[in-house]
């Protein structure tokens, strides 16, 4: 056994003692031993100590905790900075980049199909490392969080051989969310996720240093393991095999905010509501006059007060945690605020026949506007489900309870927000139209694939579709969703599962052909 | 003294010579197993032909165990060789002197099996054969020589001007005749499945033993044991990331399927689960086959520059347009990888590859008649293909022609999919490094500027066709189109239904009128056989590249003209 080095120290001095000498000299030697040389050799030992601690906690420091800034380029514009700024998420829920990187090389049959994360539908650019809405940022070593652009970013293609177009604030409509978070807990659970098979395809595709090596070995892949793992239980009611996939497109935003930030404990309350990622562009439509009675609300039953809740929240949910800078939290969250305001909806691609469109301006008018103008009193607002008649699940899976709860919580956080509406919620917000083209499929739920659809009666919607594949249908308005390639990209949704419901909403569907067609060629127009 | 002091004196003593025994052991260890490093060559030329790029370091199979394998696993090379290799070679592989003839007789025997998966070897002014043939490296490492592909295994050939020629050697030349599909196969079924009962200790070691003499005792009972557990190892490792080829149509000579390997190797496509095996199910698609030729490495420097001022798309498909980014990925080949490259290696080749120039052709040109056709081309190839030989200006040259336009076959284009190029973005992912300027054997220096260079991937994209590629030294560059499925030029101005459906790939002999390298005769010059490439099998496709705007409607003098001028390219 290694003796702590203050006991050693002592035990030398009693042998000074045993040196034969006069009685009195004796009792100075030992005094000595006591007084000086004693507290000399504390010294040595405390010095010779701090000399070691000094580079090791140095080492610790930088292999560990280390921040280093994100390079220039990523701050360079705006919209890079959306698609790869960092919002303070690779503290906490930060995944080593490495192990990161070779998740898929190790664990590729946990992937929905080939390509590696490029399976998961997640918008990624050409030439880019990592797909938008992910974020590299060294913290001690390299790590992969996220940021709102993973939910938030539209693609679409015109035809086939097009190189997809990337529409940032739009709504992720091909990001399978879902596959993402269960692919890492598979991989998690998976006893080959070890040092042993992760290191060697790490060897592959970098070179660690022998203590980068030993901190995986050691701490970061146990670590993050363990991590994942953890994450399971909270996930518990996602892995309902009664309920069906979120899909790409989708999360279930509600029962997160209960799982994750609240803390409500599995199993579920059987409540199951995912709903497609809303486009986020322009936020500053949501801005209220003073002391108006009736606010505009935000999140798709009214939720939450105002445009910097959603945010903060959202961003929250991504983080996991309380910031660790609560400054650099409220610049960021200021700063997306400024962004989102004003990022404009981006414009229809393809020529409109202008005069259809002013024909379907009236048609508009007639039928539409009173919901969904612009100065509508009723947009942005809830309006009761019975009147719209679309699935209720989500709004089954949030109470004022919860909105108490969350805004609590957020609160002791030391953050301040208007936060969630601490009142019932009769039904769904009558949303705006602004780009309404590209925010396929359509209805909270994403349950009806096209605009064409869904100015028909239900009965006559389809009720099997393909989501996530980002090639744009101009006749129907809409994302395409049967064909081979469809099939081969997108994944099968289907009406008749809980939540995805194709119901309601049977407003317009008894205009002509004719006004029908004008309307769509309108709304292409917003 | 009494009896106890004596004892201690004498544990003292003891204790003393092992620590020296110890101390000795370690300094041998240091001195045997620490140093690392690849042979030094005289020569920019030998830098390409056995220098080493790295990769050897991870890779490298000690060259006393290459010796052995093509002997211990003689019965898995025949069945892979077949009739490429002499009726009688297992015989002779069997048959032992038993005194010192042995050694040279089994070295040659072990080269001739190589030759059979069409590895070439340089013999010296005394007639010698060099002992690793061209296109493998030499490098010491963990106490041993190892070996391992380099550049010019793939990118070297030999051409024969007429029957009684001698064969020339040509750097940077596709691979005509390097089989690297039998090569794999013979590697990995030698390590793995039944010839892998032959690649154990008591034959491998029987085996050096008979080519180079005994091994001392470290050798024996520590080195090699351990280096022959590596090797079955790494065999492992190679079938994991190559042996999906076994379940393709063969690739033949010359050719490679390097994006499919990219798939693999870096990016783990899981092929056993998701790729058939074609030769039970009789389907294969394009996302797990796109097999391709090897591409000559001639005037690279010419190749960073096109009309627009933008570096030319690189690759069959176009899908890169920086020559180093280029050379990177097909280093991976080697083992090359982020963590065992030697950038100043591939600097030295990148740089001698800018100039490196083509070979003359060897017969006779008529001028006139290149003259006729060098209107005939200016008219109908230049814009897409250059002025000529060594001048690449031409609008269109290094730009993709739309697969629409070019109607070549596709599964190479369809092959390299989106998602890889998006994954292909990951590779080199944080490593940087200044270029500096530094010497290249031969006593050239790499003239570097001191930027910071930052290695990662970032100009792989997905495209709709097939690059327009110049034509430097075109006679040598046979069988033509990206997957080699036109034999010779002459073929390539006829519509598909005038190509052959079958042709022999791997004779170097050229072709005496037009234009590409012998393709009837089913044997070469040497009476090995030769391998049958057949146009109906998938992604072998003979078709595109034809009709008025590509020349197969010209008239038969026309033609005979324009493929005189591209003789002199």
């Amino acid at each position: 056994m290694i003796k702590p080095i203050g006991l050693q120290e002592s035990a030398s001095c009693t042998r000074a003692d045993n040196i034969d000498t006069g009685g009195l000299y004796r009792r100075q030697v030992n005094k000595g031993c006591d007084m000086k040389t004693r507290f000399g050799r504390y010294r040595f030992c405390l010095v010779t100590l701090l000399v070691l601690l000094v580079p090791v906690g140095y080492v610790a420091w930088d292999r560990g905790f280390r921040e280093l800034p994100q390079p220039n380029w990523v701050m360079a514009s705006a919209e890079s900075r959306y698609k790869y700024g960092s919002i303070g998420a690779e503290y906490e829920a930060g995944i080593p980049y490495w192990v990161f990187q070779v998740l898929p090389r190790v664990f590729p049959e946990k992937l929905p199909g080939p390509g590696g994360y490029a399976a998961l539908g997640v918008p990624w650019e050409e030439g880019q490392e990592l797909p938008i809405g992910f974020v590299k940022k060294t913290i001690g070593f390299p790590r992969v969080g996220n940021n709102c652009a993973v939910c938030h970013t539209a693609q679409y293609r015109l035809s086939v051989s097009d190189k997809p177009t990337f529409v940032v604030t739009g709504p992720g409509h091909t990001s399978n969310v879902e596959g993402f978070f269960t692919f890492l807990i598979e991989c998690a659970k998976d006893p080959r996720f070890n040092a042993e098979n992760i290191l060697p395809q790490i060897a592959l595709s970098t070179k660690l240093d022998w203590i980068d090596t030993l901190l995986y070995k050691y701490l970061i892949i146990p670590i993050t393991r363990k991590r994942l793992q953890d994450m399971a239980y909270q996930f518990t009611w996602m892995f309902n095999d009664d309920y069906p996939h979120w899909g790409p497109g989708r999360d279930d935003a509600m029962n997160l905010t209960k799982y994750f930030m609240i803390g409500v404990e599995p199993p579920d309350d059987g409540s199951f509501g995912p709903t497609d990622f809303p486009a986020i562009w322009q936020l500053e439509k949501y801005q209220n006059a003073p002391e108006v009675a009736n606010p505009k609300r935000l999140n798709y039953a009214g939720d939450t007060w105002d445009a910097q809740s959603v945010i903060m929240d959202s961003a929250l949910g991504i983080i996991g945690a309380e910031p660790k800078n609560d400054e650099q939290f409220s610049s960021d969250m200021a700063w997306l605020e400024a962004f989102l305001s004003r990022y404009p909806a981006p414009a229809y691609p393809l020529p409109i026949n202008r005069d259809l469109a002013q024909q379907g301006e009236g048609v508009f008018a007639d039928h539409c506007a009173d919901c969904h103008g612009v100065d509508s009193d009723k947009v942005a607002r809830p309006m009761p489900i019975e009147q719209i008649g679309t699935s209720p699940e989500r709004l089954l899976t949030w109470s004022p309870d919860y909105a108490k709860k969350a805004n609590a919580i957020v609160a002791q956080a030391g953050i301040t927000r208007r936060g969630l509406v601490e009142q019932p919620l009769p039904g769904y917000k009558v949303p705006f139209l602004d780009g309404i083209w590209l925010r396929g499929p359509y209805l909270h739920n994403g349950s009806v694939p096209s605009l064409r659809d869904l100015l028909t009666p239900a009965n006559h919607r389809p009720t099997e579709f393909y989501r996530g594949y980002d090639v744009f249908d101009p006749v129907n308005v809409g994302f395409i969703v049967s064909g081979e390639a469809a099939e081969k990209e997108g994944t099968l949704f289907q009406v008749a599962a809980k939540g995805n419901s194709n119901r309601g909403h049977e407003f317009g569907t008894a205009l002509s052909e004719q006004q029908k067609n004008a309307l769509l060629e309108y709304l292409k127009t917003l | 003294m009494t009896l106890p002091r004596r004892f201690a004196k004498a544990i003292r003593i003891l204790a003393l010579m092992c620590l020296l025994l110890v101390l000795v052991a370690a300094l041998y260890g240091v001195i045997r197993f620490v140093p690392n490093y690849a042979y030094p060559q005289a020569t920019m030329e030998a830098h390409f032909k056995y220098g080493s790029l790295g990769g050897d370091q991870l890779t490298g199979i000690p060259v006393k165990i290459w010796d052995a394998m093509p002997l211990v696993c003689a019965d898995t090379l025949v069945a892979i060789a077949g009739d490429r290799l002499a009726p009688d070679y297992v015989q002779r592989v069997a048959h032992y002197f038993g005194d010192a003839r042995d050694a040279p007789v089994r070295l040659a025997l072990s080269r001739e099996g190589y030759k059979a998966l069409g590895f070439l070897y340089e013999t010296d002014a005394q007639g010698r054969e060099h002992a690793l043939p061209v296109g493998m490296s030499r490098r010491r490492s963990l106490g041993l020589d190892r070996t391992y592909l380099n550049c010019a295994v793939c990118h070297t050939s030999t051409v024969q001007a007429h029957a009684e020629a001698d064969a020339q050697l040509i750097l940077g030349m596709p691979a005509n005749l390097f089989n690297l599909y039998d090569f794999e196969q013979f590697m990995m079924r030698c390590a793995v499945d039944g010839g892998g009962r032959r690649l154990v200790q008591l034959d491998l070691l029987a085996e050096i033993n008979s080519l180079h003499g005994p091994l001392n005792w470290v050798d024996k009972h520590l080195v090699y044991p351990l280096a022959i557990w590596a090797l079955q190892d790494t065999m492992h490792f190679l079938n994991n990331v190559a042996g999906f080829s076994a379940r393709q149509p063969h690739w033949g000579p010359g050719r490679n399927d390097t994006f499919t390997n990219n798939k693999v190797f870096l990016y783990g496509y899981d092929w056993r689960r998701h790729m058939p095996d074609w030769h039970v199910t009789g389907q294969v698609g394009p996302q797990d086959l796109g097999v391709v030729d090897f591409p000559s490495t001639w005037l690279q420097g010419l190749r960073k520059q096109r009309d627009d001022g933008e570096p030319m798309q690189l690759h069959w498909d176009g899908n890169n347009s920086k020559v180093e980014e280029r050379n990177l990925n097909a280093a991976v080949a080697t083992s090359s990888l982020p963590a065992t490259i030697n950038h100043a290696a591939l600097e030295c080749i990148e740089q001698w590859m800018e100039t490196l120039a083509p070979p003359v052709y060897p017969l006779p040109i008529d001028r006139q008649k290149a003259s006729q056709g060098r209107r005939l081309y200016r008219q109908y190839c230049a814009e897409c293909h250059g002025r000529n030989g060594r001048d690449f200006s031409g609008a269109r040259v290094g730009h993709v022609t739309d697969i629409n336009d070019i109607k070549t076959d596709r599964y190479r284009l369809d092959n390299y999919t989106s998602d890889l190029a998006l994954n292909m973005a990951t590779t080199y992912a944080g490593t940087s490094r200044q270029i500096k300027s530094h010497r290249c054997p031969g006593g050239v220096t790499y003239s570097g500027k001191g930027e910071q260079r930052d290695y990662r991937y970032t100009h792989y994209k997905k495209t709709q066709g097939y690059a327009n590629m110049p034509l430097d030294g075109i006679w040598a560059r046979a069988p033509y189109l990206h997957n080699g499925s036109v034999p010779t030029l002459w073929h390539l101005l006829q519509p598909t239904h005038q190509r052959p459906s079958q042709f022999y790939r791997g004779n170097n002999l050229v072709h005496p009128t037009q234009v590409g390298f012998e393709y009837q005769a089913s044997h070469n010059p040497l009476g090995h056989r030769l391998f049958l490439y057949d146009t109906s099998v998938p992604g072998n496709g003979n078709w595109g590249h034809e009709g008025t705007a590509y020349g197969t409607e010209l008239s038969r003098d026309e033609k005979w003209a324009l493929l005189e001028f591209l003789k002199t390219f």
